[in-house]
């Protein structure tokens, strides 16, 4: 009885922390493979660039504005509208969108459309054993399957960051515009507020954010088992596991970043 | 002339498909036919409270922590970090909990409902109810969708309070610049209970939404193995655009011409 309810709790744990262990090994095999020559592995990151790239730039135009016009815009505007200082909109908005939505949107694009497809790419190689017959070849699956991924990827996201933030602000503009105010003094108060840290801050954690969504993708591809629902049961788990590590990421890294910077938390 | 005709073709079909898959599943479980499998229904919930909700949670207050710092440094930058609760009983309530929850739904409980069916569908286990004369729709999507309705109500408002614990360690416990009273003060001010009732619909919406997704690309998987997969991460795209379309004109129709802040007359 009590070694039952020890194996229902602890086994799930054991086999929590064996996957953070393996998905940390697979992110220093990557990182030395990705610098150590030779590097046959220039035509696949196009390849997985583009793709991602082409799968992902509407999902992340529609997202990046539903949630800036929504949570930022909306709710926002309606208490600065009571202060009578909808300006200040322009303000709020670096601290949102620059610091917060724009990375988070960008990551949840990123995991939930490229980052599903690699999985379902890669597990769907490793039940028909393609991946086994890459390696009797002699071909690194790590070299030349996973470090264009992990490349791309951190590319890509980083890439979008810019244009979530881009279309995160025009969303503010669309606010500003249905509530009547000129967007004169909305980019005013944009560009005083607006700090390069925050945009270093704001490219840099998506950058790191799709270096975490390719390991767990790429991972969860790599060892996806168990025929016809293996695959699906892979994607499922990529997806879940992305999720939760961009939201711990993204806590740790605001704090630091807020707490190591106290110039962001001015209001000029 | 003929690519636009095209891509409309390409698009609005397999929409106007999912949505008379949808009314389908959804008309089952209105008209009460889905009482025939209410142990298969009862079993559905079963699965998804043990097997999800914790993770669900788990989102929601990581990013209610997130809203904490958030409100904490930015009510410290205007000088008043009393203030906080404001800011975080909005976006909590508000917003970032039915985001949070329509997010992890997908990721959790749709793709791993696309998943199951599709196997089912590739190793002819679908069929092979058709054939023993059972409603296969009624058995695989019409349960999981009213388990889905009978558990997911009781798990929002957890995650709400998820969400609200997660705030309240950012600010007061972490940041530490105001008073448990001093930070309830205001943020339970900030709130009421239409706001729960508007936070909720739009999650719901959410949830249902994703169900129906996961559903219908599970049902119709075709091409093996590679398929399944497949589908499990199309339900994916198609979630996140309907999940912040939701939100989007959930918050334009729930708070866009009334702020409902306890401000000025």
């Amino acid at each position: 009885m009590l070694r039952a309810v020890g194996d229902r709790t602890f086994l799930p744990l054991k086999e929590f922390i064996e996957t953070i262990g393996s998905m940390g090994v697979l992110t220093g095999k990557t990182l030395t493979s990705a610098v150590r020559p030779p590097y046959p592995y220039g035509k696949e990151f196009v390849t997985q660039f583009l793709f991602a790239v082409r799968l992902c730039w509407f999902p992340m135009i529609v997202a990046s504005v539903a949630f800036t016009y929504g949570p930022s815009g909306v709710q926002a505007a309606n208490f600065l509208n009571l202060f009578g200082a909808i300006d200040r909109l322009g303000g709020l908005f670096i601290v949102a969108v620059v610091r917060e939505f724009a990375p988070l949107v960008c990551a949840i694009v990123m995991a939930g459309v490229a980052g599903t497809a690699i999985t379902a790419d890669l597990g769907a190689r490793k039940i028909r054993e393609e991946l086994d017959a890459l390696q009797v070849l002699g071909v690194d699956p790590i070299k030349n399957l996973v470090v264009p991924r992990f490349l791309a990827l951190m590319l890509v996201t980083g890439m979008f960051n810019v244009y979530a933030v881009i279309f995160g602000t025009f969303g503010g503009m669309l606010v500003t515009v249905t509530n009547g105010a000129p967007l004169g003094p909305f980019f005013a108060t944009y560009f005083t507020n607006a700090t390069p840290t925050e945009l270093w801050g704001s490219l840099l954690k998506t950058i790191l954010f799709g270096a975490i969504i390719a390991i767990v993708c790429c991972y969860k591809g790599l060892t996806a088992k168990g025929g016809a629902e293996g695959v699906g049961r892979a994607v499922n788990q990529a997806v879940v596991i992305s999720f939760l590590g961009i939201g711990a990421f993204n806590y740790v890294f605001t704090q630091t970043l807020l707490a190591t910077h106290p110039e962001l938390t001015l209001v000029r | 002339m003929s690519t636009f005709k095209a891509i409309g073709d390409r698009t609005t079909a397999p929409f106007g498909d999912f949505l008379r898959f949808a009314l389908r599943v959804m008309g089952d479980v209105y008209r009460l036919r889905v009482m025939k499998f209410f142990g298969e229904t009862l079993r559905q919930a079963g699965i998804l409270v043990t097997g999800s909700v914790l993770i669900v949670l788990g989102l929601v207050f990581i990013l209610g922590l997130q809203c904490g710092i958030e409100g904490a440094y930015g009510a410290r930058a205007v000088g008043a970090p009393s203030v906080s609760g404001a800011f975080t009983a909005l976006c909590d309530l508000r917003e970032v909990t039915p985001y949070a929850f329509g997010y992890m739904m997908a990721a959790k409980v749709g793709t791993g409902i696309v998943a199951e069916l599709g196997s089912m569908r590739i190793s002819d286990e679908i069929d092979a109810l058709e054939v023993m004369g059972f409603d296969s729709m009624l058995y695989l999507c019409a349960t999981r969708l009213l388990g889905m309705w009978l558990v997911l109500p009781f798990v929002y408002i957890a995650a709400v309070a998820f969400g609200f614990v997660g705030s309240y360690i950012a600010v007061v416990q972490q940041i530490g610049e105001v008073s448990a009273g001093g930070y309830f003060q205001i943020f339970w001010q900030f709130q009421n209970p239409v706001d729960l009732l508007y936070s909720s619909i739009k999650g719901m919406l959410m949830a249902t939404t994703v169900v129906l997704v996961g559903c219908y690309y599970g049902y119709n998987v075709s091409g093996g193995p590679v398929g399944v997969g497949t589908a499990t991460a199309k339900s994916m795209v198609v979630n996140i655009f309907a999940i912040h379309a939701i939100g989007m004109i959930g918050t334009q129709l729930f708070w866009g011409g009334n702020a409902r802040a306890p401000i000025g007359g």
